[in-house]
């Protein structure tokens, strides 16, 4: 299993793939490989999102952050942790992919090279997608078995479809046994079992269920007798894929095995960015262990489970998942986008008729309306629910931000993109659920709302410092955010007060600023007093050169003119309450002095205080130093 | 006097008619020179950064000394309306508030005092005589003595006199020295009367001299 290297953004978090959620960061962890600690990568915070699993260190982000994809995990397991050592969850890497004799169950035709078996699948008659099918203990109608139903990973809380025929769910166990001998029977050359091993497997692995699969087994398996393996002690010709003898027991080392393992131990040679100084890999496969040190391990192991189950990262572009309600299957119902669409012609799939011209369209119109309906009622019916079929919710406020936009002109467009935006970042915010709510929960979740508002602020697309000049209060920042959160989780003063707290802890490249009246603002970094004073004055000095618009008693060419906040706020793109700040912030320094007059509060370039009353001395303390340096010479002192 | 750099020519602008000198712009119907701060729109409102308003009161109290030592005034009405607390070119003035503080700056440097009205007993614990002006500390348009010249200077310089013209011995009169022949020419010479006595009034405190009344209402001094 390979740690990969891992972008960062500017607040020092993940960058997430399009389709990526968070779902859980824990802070205080480190990192092993195999039973020893790596070196630098001993405390820092881990992201479990649906796709990968994110380290980022704590001391030096950007050299020691690592990742790794959750589809090269092959199993995981949790240690409860003793006395002192904490609890840890171990990560065991998938067999190397070239050499995967697992069956691609999934349809995705992953090109599996099978060096060492001599067959190929035979092409069967059922659809390529699933060849896999289980037999209904009620009515004993053959079923096909869902594509994305996957042995290893499999448990309770995997929805299985129920029979076509009398529509009674199966039992787990029923199907990973059918799925299994499914496979068996597919695969003559197998490789090392990866799958846990079934207690009535044995059974299965020389007979098969025929009537059970469609295929054709026996004859299969019969021309596959070059293919079984001899049991040493007893000569008992085994299945190929079995680890222990059926007759005797004993261990059995598979003809193909040593190929499987060098294949391997040179994959795992293979140099990955992570090298720890100690001895390179040997033959067994190197786990990857993340340890808690600050608690949370639970819940990371549950949203671990549910994310591997779910295995999202294969729903790019995959069908949506499959309504129980509408037809047993959604799988082979084609069109993944546009939600309405797709849902639409999926679900009225097998009572479309073709009906042209007006009546077919005004048809076509309430099927999808009556799609988004249900879709909308069944998202809302559960949050967590709500959160699987985002994508679907996304694709369809895009769909009504696109028809409100036609219809509404230009000045609701901005509102209709922040809808949109605002839709899309439905799983990646950071929100107390995410984040462990365990002893430092607070600060963490403190901490990644900090990360979130820096990353907000920075964000290049929206441009928020930008477009208010480098330089934004508080108030408006706050207002701002919520807005964007749709009323989701949204921040309270008190926390967003916290997090911004934190900024300068935590190292981010926006900064927090409190003026003398206590209002607070917030800007970039680099941008200090002292530039500030300089583009003022800069400023002021061309007014020098560019006669005012009236005439005016004062010598224009000499003095400048005066500005009030208005014009400072204007000439900058702050708002009025900064631009007030800022002049006065100027004048505090010595750089300005003001003038108030009927037209109001107006600022000059400082002329009054030209830096000569340092040089004129006092006449007191003139003569008194005239005293000193006299007796001085004469010796008196 | 105050130390502002040379004005820049003003051949080039239409609206500044009035000849410049090296030190300041003159105004119309005033012969002197004012500086450049003068013209300069914010010295008349009060600064709230401290080092500038430092910088703001010591301004005005050389411009202020420099005025009266210009027309060779003793008082000067604390009018906000009149020159020099008004300019009529920009149009601005100086509040009463300000003007006050101003001259509370010179009090601190011994170069003012405020003119109480007739009868009342000043700091040093000498009765008002021959004070006139209104209200004082208190209220619009008061006066205040604008010393551009200390007492104690003006003392020397009177005894400077008496011994120049030999009449250390003699006994003259407040009014012969204000307004008379021998010290026409001198500086002396126009002198105001409160300032005159306390000039004087240094001078006895030094114990170079003795004033006593001669008459109802004249003063007599005689330098030893």
């Amino acid at each position: 299993m390979f740690l990969k290297n891992l972008d960062l953004t500017t607040a020092l978090r993940p960058s997430y793939l399009p389709d990526e959620d968070l779902l859980f960061v824990q802070d205080n962890v480190g990192l092993y490989e195999g039973k020893y600690k790596l070196p630098n990568q001993q405390n820092g915070q881990v992201y479990l999102t649906s796709h990968r699993i994110c380290y980022v260190d704590k001391t030096e982000p950007r050299k020691y952050s690592a990742a790794l994809d959750l589809k090269d995990i092959e199993r995981y397991e949790f240690y409860a942790g003793f006395l002192k050592s904490s609890p840890k969850i171990t990560l065991v890497p998938k067999a190397n992919k070239r050499a995967s004799l697992q069956p691609s169950r999934n349809g995705n035709a992953s090109p599996a090279q099978r060096v060492d078996s001599p067959f190929r699948a035979p092409p069967v008659d059922t659809p390529p997608a699933s060849s896999a099918t289980w037999v209904c203990t009620i009515c004993s109608f053959s079923n096909p078995v869902p594509s994305n139903f996957d042995p290893t990973t499999a448990s309770e809380h995997t929805s299985l479809p129920p029979c076509l025929a009398c529509g009674i769910k199966p039992t787990l166990t029923h199907i990973l046994k059918a799925t299994i001998s499914n496979a068996t029977s597919r695969q003559p050359g197998g490789g090392p079992a990866i799958y846990p091993p079934l207690p009535d497997r044995s059974k299965q692995g020389s007979g098969s269920t025929a009537p059970a699969t469609q295929t054709s087994p026996s004859p299969f398996q019969a021309a596959d007798a070059s293919a079984s393996f001899q049991c040493p002690r007893c000569t008992f010709l085994n299945h190929p894929s079995l680890m222990s003898c059926e007759m005797c027991g004993g261990p059995l080392i598979s003809n193909d095995l040593p190929a499987e393992l060098m294949q391997q131990r040179r994959e795992t040679d293979s140099p990955g960015p992570v090298l720890s100084s100690l001895a390179p890999k040997s033959e067994a496969l190197e786990s990857v262990k993340i340890s808690f040190r600050g608690g949370g391990e639970k819940i990371f192991y549950e949203r671990l489970k549910g994310s591997m189950t779910q295995r999202k990262w294969l729903l790019q572009g995959a069908p949506p998942i499959p309504k129980t309600s509408s037809n047993g299957l959604g799988v082979g119902s084609g069109s993944g986008g546009g939600a309405g669409g797709g849902v639409g012609s999926g679900g009225g799939q097998p009572e479309r008729v073709k009906i042209a011209g007006i009546a077919g369209l005004e048809q076509r119109g309430q099927s999808m309306r009556k799609n988004n309906e249900i879709v909308i009622g069944n998202a809302f019916e559960d949050l967590e629910a709500l959160m699987a079929s985002a994508k679907d919710i996304v694709a369809l406020a895009e769909t009504f931000a696109r028809q409100v936009k036609g219809a509404g002109g230009a000045s609701s467009g901005s509102e209709n993109a922040l809808l949109a935006e605002s839709a899309s970042q439905l799983g990646l915010i950071a929100t107390k659920d995410i984040v462990g709510s365990g002893g430092g929960g607070d600060s963490l979740y403190l901490s990644e709302l900090a990360r979130t508002l820096a990353e907000f602020l920075t964000d290049d697309a929206r441009g928020v410092l930008r477009k208010a000049g480098g330089i934004i209060s508080l108030v408006d920042l706050w207002a701002m955010f919520n807005r964007l959160r749709g009323g989701v989780e949204l921040v309270s003063p008190a926390d967003f007060e916290k997090a911004v707290n934190l900024w300068d802890k935590l190292g981010l490249p926006v900064r927090l600023r409190t003026f003398k009246s206590g209002v607070k603002v917030v800007q970039g970094r680099d941008r200090t007093d002292e530039t500030t004073i300089r583009a003022l004055l800069a400023w002021m000095q061309d007014l020098h050169n560019f006669p005012p618009d009236r005439e005016v008693a004062w010598d224009w060419r000499e003095f400048g003119r005066g500005v009030t906040a208005r014009d400072a706020a204007e000439r900058f793109g702050w708002s009025i309450g900064v631009a007030e700040e800022e002049l006065e912030m100027a004048e505090e320094r010595g750089v300005l002095c003001r003038e108030e007059g009927i037209e109001g509060l107006k600022f000059w370039e400082n002329f009054i205080d030209t830096g000569e009353g340092a040089s004129r001395p006092h006449p007191v303390k003139e003569d008194n130093e005239r005293l000193m340096k006299a007796l001085k010479e004469s010796g008196f002192l | 006097m105050s130390t502002t750099p040379p004005a820049p020519s003003d051949s080039s602008t239409p609206n500044n008619s009035n000849p410049k000198t090296t030190a300041g712009t003159l105004l119309p119907n005033d012969t002197f020179p004012f500086p450049r701060e003068f013209f300069f729109p914010p010295f008349f409102t009060r600064q709230t950064n401290l080092t500038t308003h430092h910088a703001q009161l010591t301004k005005w109290s050389s411009l202020l000394l420099a005025y009266c030592r210009h027309h060779r005034l003793f008082r000067l009405s604390l009018n906000p309306d009149a020159i020099p607390f008004h300019n009529p070119r920009i149009n601005r003035r100086l509040a009463p508030g300000d003007i006050r503080r101003v001259v509370d700056f010179l009090r601190k440097d011994g170069r003012a005092e405020y003119v109480l009205p007739l009868g009342q007993t000043k700091k040093d614990g000498t009765m008002t005589t021959t004070a006139r002006g209104g209200g004082g500390e208190a209220g619009e348009g008061g006066e205040a003595f604008i010393y551009w010249r200390t007492p104690e200077e003006w003392g020397s310089l009177i005894e400077a006199w008496v011994e120049e013209t030999g009449q250390r011995g003699s006994v003259l009169t407040v009014y012969e020295l204000r307004e008379g022949e021998g010290t026409r020419g001198t500086e002396i010479w126009g002198m105001d009367g409160d300032v005159l006595v306390k000039a004087l009034g240094t001078v006895v405190k030094r114990g170079k001299a003795q004033i006593f009344q001669s008459g109802e209402d004249s003063l007599g001094v005689k330098f030893f």
